[in-house]
């Protein structure tokens, strides 16, 4: 009996060990939900490469939302009206003495959409070009049109944090992970950029001609040829010049651009959204929903409206209920939303003709060229049905125009234009605080996160 | 039938136990109670130093045989009672022993190792145990967890909020990680069982963020609290180091019931009860002059009108009062069918809990059937199974964050005047709601928030008896088991709701399934022999764990009207896809030396190795060494007042694992205008990751005083967690944010004290008393990655600082104090000063009993959010009042000075709270048959109170809360919860 009971016991206890399966011996366990990094630095696949072209587009709209909500209260070309959370209110327009810190609200420890994003989107043109360059499943020709393209949007991405933290200056050298590169002042940082732009419009000229070689959302779908493409870029140089105020630049930049006086205003690459596994178009909003939480007009930009401008009739839309949102700081009521997306899939476009005519009348006025400022002036006029411009044509007044009419252009397109324009031209203090009683900001601090990387490696 | 039968079982026992010798004299007695003179069944009497013996009959009568003619010593034992060593000879006549019941459990056994127990006067850990008597006998608790209040020193224990279904986070001496929810491994029946906090997915539909703010219950809840035999607590490393990487939070380890051999029970319990709100805070009124104040201009009419029509026609409506206080119907059947003979035993039980919530369209129901069963396959070989499956259906519905969707009760009526009426139409529809984005009444009438469980549970063990000489014995343990989990979640919001119907697609519904599957496997050999005086127990094995975890998460929005199918909806999109595995294996040696039962020592150690560190195949080694001194088993010992006197000291090494992907980069998925692209992850993997490791060193005293009626439990540890798991912040600027990083180190230090006794023993009164004294001071003794702030939603409303110095669980925020590391000011720590548990029960006369349980936490803030809230509504209670007569209300400006900083929010959370009351009578035997003859054995009736009162300063529902649910950190912010019920109950337990 008791041998028995020995022997049974003792086979089992073999025959686990033995039988098949060894229970110490682990498997080597793969991520079973996502691909490497890895495996696309060296000899990526033609369609690898799609693959991450198409990731580069949607990093490149990763921006839109916090820009457009937080860089336009800024500038006041809206409130975002939000019941849930009054820190939009309270915080991002400085009530009661909130001033922007290192982890403020909306941006957190990384800067979220106005820093941490847009560094993504040029980490993927980073890795974008490196699979390029390694991978020999790929023509000469396409290597340079898809560093072309990277190094385009690089550019536009580039301008983004520069301008949220602005003299405080960003990182331009941050291909290494663990050895990011020094602060640089704004002014050098734009110099940079320009570089980047520069050597993105070459390496699309040196990749011949005709279509790009990979495919682009529908979003370039005017711009996806070499030449297109170049013209994308050629826009992007133009704002960018204007913010180095290289004003012959802005206008030979326009000149190679897809600046076209006669043209649709209107048009320009965009941000395609859809319906899911894309995203909705974040500006969207029903028309006169009782909703608390919607992006409305802010009632200086009513109020400072010439009668009959189209862009206001266009662009607006009086509800029929006014948004009330109360905090501790007071309450807010939005009388207007905003029209401009017929639907929740419309694409946002992040240039276009009619900033690229402004760009031209900004560029003139400044080389005091005021009959070429006035004539594009004009074109913008007359497309908002207010008639030509009969002002002064001092350098100033044809600047205060201008301004006054990207207001109303641009209005809270996905940059804050009226934020860095009135910054530009030492305008901040003409951005009105009485409706609100916040507090105009002039810059962001560098976000937590850069802050305490410089203390881990002790460059602090 | 029931004498032959047991003529036969303690014939068949001592043919077993001493068959091989011949009988030289006899010794009869009988066994009973000393309070209450009952017999005692199944004691055991035992020839002192042998494994051989006896066990008494129905009536508590023995008869045991000795094989020699000498004077010796029997040693008699019953479960739950002190033992005694009695001289026997030749001759004697029957002896009547009467037993004291062990108040102070001196007598348990207690699961030390992988392998082993040790009686707990032996043991050199301070483990604490639960009985099925502490757990469930005073009040029905929904969850384990819930019923752990105030009966383990060292664990703090929080609820998220008052939602039916469970959702309750424990920590055992303080924090062991800074990621994850630092909560102790679960054992039942020796399967490592899941008890993860599932999503549900309402805070994606409500818009309020991550999973963690879904209030989904962590799965314990799926356990019948009742069918706990008894739950032993590994508070730390020192206890719990032969468990190796999971345990550095601890280990729960839960027995079942099992059968016992015996005439067949039937057992027969029904609950009936009802819940309401533990505590209200009711809601402001309005004036004119605060309408006039409140609201801007423009809306400063329609106010007054709808005002004054509320005066008009005194249509107030108190929505804290509406949404909440309602009666809640709480019903709990359960029944246990148990027995056995001599070879194979068995529990059988069924439970069906069905209980309301205070919100109306909330409960929990859960159907649980359960089958232990032991069985001896020969003399040698034993088998144990334990099947259980449960199924468990919960609805929480729609409380605590959100984002615009108003798809929060609390959330929404902080905005509602209540001069306004958001009822429901006399025809069906609903007001639309102009204070806010939702009518609540109409997402509590019509919103789902569904989780369904259906769960299988499966453990066995397999015992070998290989050798068994009287001096020793070899046995080999192989065991293991499975844990199935499915959970099934909806959560719906139809398309006529008003945030709805204002969206582009009007209608979301969320469906979830997940699925975990673990199953962990354990073979040992256990030798115990002698070495000389010294008893030695040496134990060898091998653990292998595996986990597959696999959810799929489907949306649809733009629905067809009453539609609940994702084919119904106009964008259809796969929410979230994820499946992890995870493979562990573990090879452990422990020796146990008892030099008679005055000085017991044990070494062990233990190797481990993951799929989730950097290298699999690396083993990672986790030693342990204790010791106890039992100095009053010495000879020199003579003292009539001390009993028992016990110093102690144990370490002890574990682990905590690496999340599952530390170690990958991944191309993320992405759409965008129809095309599929891959993005660059914005987290680095770190493929040289560690577990984080944890050290304890414990020590203490156990004590017994006057013939061990009253003793007292002294400990004392300091446990150090090095190799600390945190994301390292990278420079956002460089594309990506995170890498999982080793740096971090802890220190945990505390105090456990017990005092528990008899204070009164007569035959008609007895009167049992325990108070419970803990607390425990956390410190980042070394943080290795730059200071940073984390948690709760930003500086402005009050987060945590990470920092070398401070514990992690201190709240800062604004405004900024460049003075402190971190740059905000400190106004808080969300830990404990210390906690207090008195528990006492009182027996009267023979059958009615009276058990209270008071529980006292001192210290330890929130965040308290619900206020921000309120204070932004104006509904505040007392929002208008003026307390420093400035001109300005005190719902506008709340202290601290200058009144827009974060410290207003953060709220001491010091409460007590009586947990349980209960008062039960068991009728008399004599009036049982003269009721129903031989029918019925036993019958209880009984009243009883879950969270009687709660006393506290803090202006919340409950100091305890947490609408991030189990955290390691931040598990105290206060965003609308689900107010915690208050429930009463009367009991029923017929036994057949």
């Amino acid at each position: 009996m008791k041998n028995i009971a020995k022997n049974l016991g003792f086979m089992l206890i073999t025959a686990g060990l033995t039988f098949g399966c060894n229970p110490l011996q682990l498997d080597d366990i793969q991520d079973p939900n996502n691909p490497s990094v890895g495996s696309i630095a060296n000899n990526a696949t033609s369609q690898q490469i799609q693959f991450l072209i198409t990731g580069l587009e949607s990093r490149h709209r990763g921006y839109v939302t916090n820009i457009s909500q937080a860089w336009n209260t800024f500038g006041r070309e809206i409130w975002y009206l939000n019941a849930s959370d009054p820190r939009f209110q309270t915080d991002w327009l400085g009530q009661n003495g909130r001033v922007p810190d290192r982890s403020y609200f909306g941006f957190g420890n990384t800067g979220g959409g106005s820093w941490a994003a847009p560094y993504q989107a040029i980490k993927q043109a980073d890795v974008l070009q490196l699979a390029a360059e390694n991978t020999s499943n790929i023509s000469v020709a396409q290597k340079s049109a898809v560093i072309g393209f990277a190094k385009t949007i690089q550019g536009f991405q580039f301008m983004i944090p520069a301008n949220f933290v602005y003299q405080n200056g960003i990182r331009m050298d941050v291909s290494d992970p663990l050895n990011p590169g020094p602060f640089v002042q704004y002014d050098q940082a734009l110099d940079q950029i320009k570089t980047i732009l520069d050597e993105g419009f070459q390496a699309l000229g040196s990749a011949g001609s005709g279509n790009f070689p990979f495919r682009l959302t529908s979003g370039f779908s005017d711009f996806n040829t070499i030449a297109g493409l170049q013209q994308v870029n050629r826009a992007i140089t133009a704002r960018l010049n204007a913010y180095r105020q290289d004003w012959q630049g802005v206008l030979t930049a326009l000149d190679a651009s897809f600046m076209n006086l006669n043209g649709d205003l209107t048009r320009g690459p965009a941000h395609p959204y859809g319906a899911a596994p894309d995203i909705f178009n974040p500006l969207y909003y029903v028309p006169n929903a009782a909703v608390n939480t919607i992006i409305v007009v802010h009632p200086s930009v009513l109020d400072d409206a010439t009668a009959g401008d189209l862009r206001v009739q266009n662009k607006f839309l009086q509800r029929t209920n006014p948004v009330t949102v109360t905090t501790d700081a007071g309450a807010l009521v939005g009388t207007h939303q905003d029209a401009r997306w017929a639907t929740n899939t419309t694409p946002i476009p992040f240039i276009r003709n009619e900033e690229l005519i402004l760009l031209k009348a900004e560029a003139h006025a400044n080389l005091s060229q005021a009959s070429e400022a006035v004539a594009a002036i004009n074109i913008i006029r007359t497309a908002a049905g207010i008639g030509p411009y009969t002002g002064a044509t001092t350098t100033a007044a044809l600047i205060d125009e201008i301004l006054y009419q990207r207001r109303y252009s641009l209005w809270a397109e996905p940059w804050g234009h009226r934020w860095i324009d009135a910054r530009r031209y030492g305008k901040l203090n003409e951005i009105p605080t009485s409706y609100d009683g916040g507090a105009i900001f002039t810059q962001f601090p560098h976000p937590q996160a850069e802050l305490s990387w410089d203390d881990y490696v002790g460059n602090n | 039938m029931s004498k032959i039968y047991k003529f036969l079982t303690t014939a068949a026992f001592m043919w077993l136990s001493v068959g091989w010798a011949w009988a030289q004299y006899t010794v009869t007695g009988n066994v009973t109670d000393e309070r209450t003179g009952d017999p005692l069944i199944g004691a055991s009497i035992i020839l002192k130093g042998t494994t051989s013996g006896t066990i008494t009959d129905l009536e508590g009568n023995f008869t045991l045989s000795l094989s020699t003619t000498n004077e010796t010593e029997v040693i008699v034992s019953s479960i739950g009672y002190l033992s005694q060593t009695i001289a026997v000879r030749s001759g004697m006549s029957p002896l009547s022993i009467k037993m004291k019941q062990d108040a102070t459990n001196l007598e348990e056994v207690v699961v030390t190792g992988l392998a082993s127990s040790v009686k707990r006067s032996n043991l050199a850990n301070a483990v604490s145990s639960v009985s099925a008597r502490d757990l469930t006998g005073t009040t029905t608790i929904q969850t384990t967890d819930g019923a752990l209040y105030g009966k383990v020193a060292g664990a703090t224990i929080r609820s998220n909020g008052g939602a039916p279904g469970g959702g309750i986070s424990i920590q055992l001496r303080g924090i062991s990680s800074l990621q994850g929810a630092s909560q102790p491994l679960i054992i039942i029946d020796g399967v490592y069982i899941n008890n993860a906090s599932q999503r549900t997915g309402r805070a994606a539909v409500s818009g309020a963020g991550g999973s963690n703010q879904d209030d989904g219950a962590n799965r314990l809840a799926d356990i019948n609290p009742a069918d706990i035999e008894n739950i032993e607590i590994l508070k730390g490393p020192s206890a719990a180091a032969i468990y190796g990487t999971r345990a550095n939070a601890g280990v729960i380890i839960i027995t079942t019931k099992r059968g016992a051999e015996g005439r067949t029970t039937v057992s027969l319990s029904q609950d009936v009860g009802f819940a309401k709100p533990l505590r209200l805070l009711g809601v402001d009124d309005w004036s004119e002059e605060k309408i006039n104040f409140f609201f801007p201009e423009s809306r400063r009419p329609i106010e007054l009108e709808r005002f004054r029509s509320a005066q008009a026609s005194g249509n107030f409506v108190d929505y804290e009062d509406y949404f909440y206080n309602n009666n809640a119907l709480l019903l709990n059947t359960r029944i246990n069918v148990s027995g056995g003979d001599e070879k194979t035993k068995f529990f059988i039980s069924g439970n069906i809990t069905a209980e309301d919530g205070t919100v109306r369209n909330t409960g929990f129901e859960r159907y649980s059937i359960r089958a232990n069963i032991d069985h001896k396959i020969t003399n040698k070989i034993k088998l144990g199974v334990s099947s259980n499956y449960i199924r468990s259906n919960t609805d929480r519905g729609f409380t605590g964050n959100q984002n615009n969707s108003g798809a929060s009760i609390g959330y929404s009526i902080a905005y509602v005047p209540n001069y306004y009426d958001l009822r429901r139409n006399p025809d069906g529809t609903y007001p639309i709601n102009p204070y806010f984005s939702e009518n609540p009444v109409s997402v509590t009438d019509n919103g789902v928030n569904n989780s369904l469980v259906n769960r299988f549970i499966q453990a066995f063990t397999l015992d070998f008896d290989i050798l068994k000489t009287q001096n020793s014995f070899l046995k080999a343990t192989v065991s293991g088991g499975l844990d199935f989990l499915q959970n099934s979640t909806e959560v719906y919001l139809p398309e006529f709701l008003q945030f709805q119907s204002a969206q582009a697609n009007p209608g979301d519904i969320l469906i979830g399934k997940q699925e975990s599957f673990n199953t962990n496997f354990q073979a040992a050999l256990v030798y115990n022999w002698n070495l000389g005086s010294v008893n030695m127990n040496s134990q060898a094995g091998l653990v292998r764990l595996d986990f597959e975890n696999s959810s799929l998460f489907n949306r649809g929005r733009g629905l067809v009207p009453g539609q609940t199918n994702l084919l119904q909806a106009n964008i259809q999109q796969i929410n979230e896809q994820f499946t992890s595995k995870i493979q562990e294996a573990g090879i452990f040696l422990q020796q146990e030396a008892n030099w008679e039962d005055k000085i017991i020592g044990t070494l062990g150690i233990r190797w481990d190795k993951s799929t989730l560190n950097g290298d699999p195949n690396q083993y990672y080694a986790f030693p342990r060494a204790s010791m106890a001194v039992n100095l009053t088993n010495f000879e020199f010992w003579n003292s009539s007042v001390i009993s028992q006197l016990k110093p102690r000291i144990a370490y002890g090494e574990t682990a905590g694992p690496v999340a599952f992907g530390a170690t990958f980069t991944p191309l993320g998925g992405t759409n965008i205008g129809g095309l599929l692209g891959s993005t660059v992850s914005t987290s680095i993997g770190n493929t040289q990751i560690q577990p984080e490791t944890a050290t304890e060193l414990e020590f203490g005293v156990d004590a017994g005083f006057f013939n061990n009626r009253v003793s007292l439990e002294a400990t004392y540890y300091i446990k150090n967690t090095q190799n600390n798991l945190q994301n390292l912040n990278l420079a956002p600027s460089t594309g990506v944010n995170t890498t999982p990083s080793n740096e971090a180190e802890l220190q945990n230090k505390g105090l456990e004290l017990g005092l528990s006794g008899t204070v009164v023993e007569k035959s008609n009164f007895r009167w049992f008393s325990r108070i419970l004294y803990w607390q425990n001071d956390i410190e980042m003794t070394r943080l290795g990655i730059p200071t940073y702030i984390a948690g709760g939603f930003g500086s402005g409303l009050g987060t945590f600082l990470y920092a070398e110095g401070y514990s992690p669980t201190t709240i800062v925020g604004s405004p900024a104090d460049p003075t402190i590391p971190g740059g905000f000011t400190i106004w808080g720590n969300a830990q404990p000063d210390f906690n207090l548990s008195f528990y006492n029960t009182f027996n009267i006369y023979k059958g009615l009993e009276f058990s209270f349980l008071v529980d006292w936490r001192q210290g330890g803030d929130n965040i308290n959010l619900t206020s921000f809230l309120t204070d932004g509504g104006g509904t505040t209670n007392g929002w208008f009042d003026d307390d420093n007569e400035d001109g300005i209300p005190n719902g506008r400006q709340r202290e601290p000075e200058p009144y827009n900083n974060a410290g207003r929010w953060v709220q001491d959370a010091t409460f007590v709270k009586i947990r349980e009351i209960g008062l039960y009578y068991t009728f008399p035997r004599t009036t049982i048959s003269n009721w129903f003859g031989n029918t019925v054995q036993n019958m209880r009736v009984g009243s009883s109170v879950n969270n009687a009162f709660l006393f506290t300063n803090y202006q919340g529902y409950d100091p305890e809360t947490s609408t991030f649910g189990a955290q390691a950190v931040a598990n105290n912010v206060d965003i609308a919860p689900y107010p915690t019920p208050r429930r009463i109950f009367f009991h029923l337990t017929i036994d057949f």
